[in-house]
């Protein structure tokens, strides 16, 4: 059945490897994915471990619906201690890799030590070598992918690979399967590099039984239905998440010059419609892709049209690669942005910190912090879009003074940079925000203040508090599948009941985490796609897991208590401007100076905001300092951590 | 009128549900390896082309067969395996020019499309409809239609070439 | 198990509440709904003034391009002025 992939302990130092089935116990705890990954995380590492030593252990997974009929039952979770933040280090991709390492036997990795020499894993029907990986050193991630496969002479193998910035221990490295699905966030593909993991590649040919084959094959079409059927999705799957940027910069919601203003104005050219326009000429008509399982195709494929890189293949850009290199860096042209998306891809680094860090990097040059003795006479001005492209280059082979010090993370790079650096540095707990501007937006700020993986937009952000829906609409989202009878508020620069939202977010996302499915398949940026209920019903007729809603739930808060312990455990207090749940001053300080007319002006009061953190805190269960209360602990089964089930 | 699976490829996400649905569908698994439909691709260029049984009207594979296992279904007009009477030679899947005729490892049997009864789940979940269950009559027609349109862009194209001169 | 229909779900039973062929205004204290005509490229918000560039996702479904970057930048900074002038009479006042 679906319940019987295993979970694989491997020692890259010793070169042992373990596999173990998975309990019923330890399923109805935590699942699987992202929520057992941090069980994993909490249980197998040491307080106070260097992220980039062998110590650091390693989780990669696949959901408990991977490779299912969950729809988009793709996505892949890897999870250590993060060499950017020193915190819980925590990624997800699409693409085919997790379907895949389940149907060669596998659901869970934990991968301990270091290897001596370059190596990679391969997973091929419920048995896992180590291979040399010599001779792959040093490729892009798309020619990792390909010598793999024919080295081991099967096109259909998918691997989990790093490039060269993972190689090169850059701090925000990802890893990466297929042409642009990563794990880009808190720099998994550095903990890959330290322990000289090249790839891991997977292939299988065993069955995943599927409890009740007819019911759930007619519950997919149901879900698939409830699910394309939603505005958001459609233009997700005509425009890609691009137009995300477009809708959010449209009333500035949006990060410019580092974060100096909050709207990129007169950016035609690096808006969706033109992206799109772009992949029609260069890929034709039906130019969007889709990860596995997925009816919603987000993604386009494109070539680049003209520069340096003209007729180079890539998929997407997402809005993170539109924001990190056009908005933030003033760079309002389409083919830098998908030229750096083109590079990124191919080196494996995360889109979104570097381009954050170049702009912080731009910024700190306009205030003549960082000269041009810094940057080798680098003209590092906003809107050079060439400084923009060598910056990429630089950080990911470490190339000169500042090049190598950015590849730090912004953090230990503004404590050599010194003079006020860091209080220029956009980051929550030293990952660097999203290219939105939350000034506007109370939700939004809270919920990036208080990620567990640092700033993050994935981790619990309301998106649907942008859509002024009807308190009745709110209260029937934000009071399923536990009741809640509190304030709500369809204002989206309201502070009222946004802390709820927030907390309900968070466990909604944990949940999608867990079973391995997409963001775009919950109450992400629709109201109407699934949730709690829906994924009772879906698991059951895929595992035949009974898990009411309230379970399934129940699950996620536990798993996100885990992930709390380890980042208290780590270091976390609440009001550390590097390791707590804050935000930049500059929320608080500078008032946004574009946008619709009362974003204009608009900035986060701080007394009303650290009202959101208390409430958050007590709907959480925790006390003032953000630590769980005992009686939490013993709710949620956690008050004999750590317990080492598996 | 028989209908025929139609396949445009060019519509493909490559996202595999159709392979997903086809193994559950027939064998209660998610396991594409048993799917009677598979989409090949070239990653590199962002080439998908779903490849399934074309339910050729002179079938080698029917011409091959050297125990008369494979036969046309009268009703829904594909070709068919008698399970009863295969001998799981193989000789099948080498003669088929598409590749179509594929083997089981896990039931050790040879299979191929058999349009769901009527109801082929790779078509009713595809969303995009890069896979179409048509009347026979309709495929040409549909490609009739995009030469067609191809050839009234290019005109209208020429046309504003000649003006701008 | 018998394939029994299960009653809608939360999220299903919200999918009445989605309106396809109208937008919101993107300016946060109006969110008014806009309804356009099949094909436009520009659209004036009737409760505010703003004005966006309209996409079209699909024949009957439109969408913000953007705004149109003279106007409502103009609109903006006039509600700031008048801000700035209520606030500075305000303390007049006092």
């Amino acid at each position: 059945m679906a319940l019987n992939r295993k979970i694989a302990y491997i020692d890259l130092s010793t070169g042992k490897i373990e596999t173990r089935p998975i309990s019923l116990e330890v399923r109805k705890k935590f699942l699987g994915g992202r929520g057992l990954d941090a069980y994993l995380l909490y249980n197998h590492t040491e307080k106070g471990i260097d992220p980039l030593g062998p110590k650091n252990v390693l989780m990669v997974s696949a959901g408990i619906l991977g490779g299912t009929l969950a729809s988009a039952s793709s996505r892949t979770h890897i999870m250590a201690k993060s060499p950017l933040t020193e915190l819980l280090g925590s990624s997800n991709m699409g693409g085919f890799f997790a379907p895949e390492l389940r149907w060669a036997g596998f659901d869970h990795l934990v991968i301990k030590g270091k290897a001596e020499k370059p190596v990679y894993l391969w997973i091929h029907n419920g048995e896992i070598e180590l291979r040399d990986a010599s001779n792959i050193w040093g490729k892009t991630t798309t020619e990792t992918q390909w010598a793999i496969r024919e080295e081991l002479g099967d096109e259909d193998i998918k691997c989990a690979v790093i490039g060269p910035a993972g190689e090169n221990l850059v701090r925000f490295a990802n890893v990466m399967t297929g042409i642009k699905d990563s794990a880009g966030r808190s720099g998994m593909g550095a903990v890959f590099g330290s322990k000289n993991l090249k790839a891991i590649a997977a292939r299988g040919t065993m069955d995943i039984k599927i409890a009740y084959p007819t019911d759930a094959l007619e519950y997919n079409k149901r879900f698939i239905d409830q699910i394309v059927s939603s505005k958001v999705n459609q233009t997700q799957g005509t425009l890609g998440t691009p137009f995300i940027w477009g809708a959010t910069n449209s009333w500035g919601g949006i990060r410019t010059r580092n974060f100096q203003y909050n709207q990129c104005e007169y950016a035609d050219d690096i808006e969706p419609e033109r992206i799109d326009e772009i992949a029609t000429e260069t890929m034709g008509k039906y130019h969007m892709a889709g990860c596995f399982g997925c009816q919603v195709h987000c993604r386009a494929k494109y070539k680049i049209p003209s520069g340096p890189y003209a007729g180079k293949y890539d998929e997407g850009p997402e809005y993170t690669s539109q924001g990190a290199f056009g908005g933030e860096p003033d760079c309002k042209s389409a083919v830098t942005v998908l030229t750096g998306n083109h590079l990124v891809d191919q080196w494996g680094v995360d889109n979104l910190e570097i381009g954050s860090i170049i702009s912080w990097a731009m910024e700190l040059y306009e205030l003549g912090i960082l000269t041009n003795k810094d940057t080798d006479g680098l003209d590092l001005s906003f809107g050079n879009d060439e400084a923009l492209l060598e910056m990429i280059r630089r950080i990911t082979f470490r190339d000169g003074w500042l090049g190598d010090t950015l590849a730090e993370g912004g953090i230990q790079a503004s404590e050599k940079i010194g003079k006020n650096s860091f209080s220029y540095l956009i980051q929550v707990k030293g990952m660097s925000n999203l290219h939105s501007d939350e000034r506007a937006t109370p939700a939004l700020a809270l919920g990036i203040a208080t990620g567990s993986r640092g700033s993050d937009h994935l981790r619990s952000r309301p998106a649907i508090d942008l859509y002024h829906l009807p308190e009745e609409v709110l209260r029937k989202v934000y009071s399923n599948p536990v009741p809640y009878d509190g304030p709500l508020s369809s204002e989206h620069t309201s502070y009222v009941g946004k802390s709820w939202q927030v907390f309900w977010q968070e466990l909604c996302y944990m949940g999608v985490d867990c079973l391995g499915i997409c963001k775009y398949h919950t109450t992400f940026l629709g109201a109407t796609l699934p949730n709690f209920e829906d994924w009772s019903r879906v698991l059951y007729y895929n595992t035949g897991l009974e898990m009411s809603p309230k379970d399934i739930w129940d699950v996620a808060e536990r798993c996100y208590n885990i992930e709390r312990l380890f980042n208290l455990r780590e270091g976390l207090t609440r009001n550390d401007p590097k390791k707590g749940d804050t935000l930049n001053h500059r929320y608080f300080d500078e008032p946004c100076r574009r946008g619709a007319p009362d974003v204009i002006g608009a900035k986060i009061d701080r007394k009303k905001f650290k009202k959101m953190i208390d409430e958050y805190y007590e709907h959480h269960g925790w006390d003032e300092n953000g630590i769980p209360l005992p009686e939490t602990m013993k709710r949620l089964g956690l008050d004999k951590e750590p317990s080492h089930l598996v | 009128m028989a209908k025929v699976l139609m396949i445009n490829y060019e519509k493909c996400t490559g996202c595999r549900l159709c392979e997903l649905v086809c193994s559950v569908m027939h064998e209660g698994v998610s396991n594409p390896s048993r799917s009677r439909i598979k989409i090949m691709k070239w990653e590199s260029e962002g080439l998908y082309v779903p490849i399934s049984c074309q339910q050729c009207e002179d079938a080698p594979c029917i011409n091959v067969c050297p125990v008369k296992a494979i036969s046309r279904d009268e009703k829904l007009d594909y070709v068919k395996v008698d399970y009863d009477v295969c001998i799981g030679c193989r000789v099948c899947v080498t003669a088929c020019p598409f590749g179509a005729m594929s083997f089981d490892v896990i039931d050790r049997k040879v299979v191929k499309c058999d349009l769901c009864d009527g109801d082929p789940q790779c078509v009713r979940f595809c969303e995009i409809q890069a896979l179409e269950y048509v009347d026979a009559d309709r495929v040409s027609v549909f490609k009739k239609k995009d030469a067609a349109e191809r050839l009234s862009i290019a005109q209208k194209e020429a046309a504003a070439l000649q003006a701008q001169v | 198990m018998a394939t029994e229909r299960e009653a809608l779900s939360g999220a299903e039973s919200l999918a009445k509440t989605r309106t396809y062929g109208k937008f919101r205004c993107h300016n946060p204290s109006c969110m008014g709904r806009i309804t356009v005509e099949p094909g436009v490229t520009q659209c004036k918000c009737p409760s505010c003034g703003l004005e966006f560039r309209v996409a079209w996702v699909r024949p009957n479904f439109p969408r913000i391009r953007g705004p149109v970057w003279d106007v409502n930048r103009r609109i903006a900074q006039e509600a700031v002025t008048e801000r700035e002038a209520a606030k500075a009479a305000k303390k007049e006042g006092k």
